[in-house]
């Protein structure tokens, strides 16, 4: 058993949002340029990586989110067994990708912290501390954006309509949480 | 504070970017070559004009891409932004 640390132990709702931390979820972040890699990669996990910007794209296992035209992050889209950090999904990568130089493989599960919005305040939340305009993101099911919150720098998918999944660093996840329970009392 | 229109995520408020200062700013082939006065020009002379100036800025809080603007400093108004390695935009 590892002896994993939960970010944010609670979970917090208020009218109309529920705010709660998924854990524990795979996340890597896959990098590469060439066409063989994004292929091999196709092939390897059957689910394509979107080339479109601020896009995603899902399998059943698995979502890849675009984050730069070399860089994407892919995660789980359940929760994955507590008792190990090893990961098929990366072990597999690592042989069909990192091992032939076609791109590189990085496991930053413990890295970022994923927290799932619920509720159809999540925009009106949004709006209290990010520059970003959601008027068009909100009604695009699986839109990608990677912007700024109370300062911090977040990356936000849009799973389905007032579905959200906001992933942070870890070490400014307390930080942000804490911000966002002040700033949803008062929506 | 303006908005950017990155080349990579689209369009974005500043505070989401940094500036990069002076941009095609050639390193000298044979810097050994040089005297002191020629070289502390290329590391620390920039133009800084009042009016258009060719800038590199970097997307930090999105794709973290680095790229180039052309900026008038007087109004800050954006006159194009183009790639790393594109040519830059003759007016």
């Amino acid at each position: 058993m590892l002896n994993y640390n939960q970010a944010l132990p609670e979970k917090k709702s208020f009218q109309d949002l529920q705010i709660e931390e998924i854990k524990p979820i795979m996340k890597l972040i896959i990098r590469g340029k060439k066409r063989e890699f994004i292929s091999a990669f196709g092939k390897a996990l059957n689910i394509l990586l979107p080339t479109e910007s601020n896009t995603s794209t899902q399998s059943d296992k698995l979502t890849a989110l675009w984050l730069s035209p070399d860089e994407w992050m892919l995660f789980s889209n359940k929760p994955i067994d507590e008792n190990t950090n090893d990961y098929d999904t990366e072990k597999l990568l690592n042989n069909k990708i990192s091992k032939i130089n076609l791109g590189a493989i990085t496991d930053v599960s413990d890295q970022f912290v994923m927290i799932n919005l619920k509720g159809n305040k999540i925009y009106e939340l949004f709006q209290t501390g990010s520059p970003f305009n959601f008027n068009n993101f909100q009604n695009k099911k699986g839109a990608v954006i990677q912007t700024i919150l109370a300062k911090i720098g977040i990356i936000v998918h849009n799973q389905d309509k007032n579905i959200v999944n906001l992933f942070v660093r870890r070490s400014f996840s307390q930080h942000l949480f804490s911000w966002m329970n002040d700033a949803a009392s008062r929506l | 504070m303006f908005i950017i229109n990155c080349p990579y995520c689209g369009e974005r408020e500043q505070s989401e970017f940094k500036a990069g200062g002076e941009a095609h700013i050639v390193r000298p082939k044979q810097p050994t070559e040089l005297s002191d006065d020629e070289w502390a020009e290329y590391l620390f002379m920039r133009k800084n004009i009042k009016g258009i100036q060719f800038e590199r800025w970097n997307h930090t809080h999105g794709c973290r891409k680095w790229f180039n603007m052309v900026r008038d400093t007087s109004n800050d108004e954006i006159k194009a932004v183009y790639k790393m390695g594109e040519k830059p935009p003759v007016d």
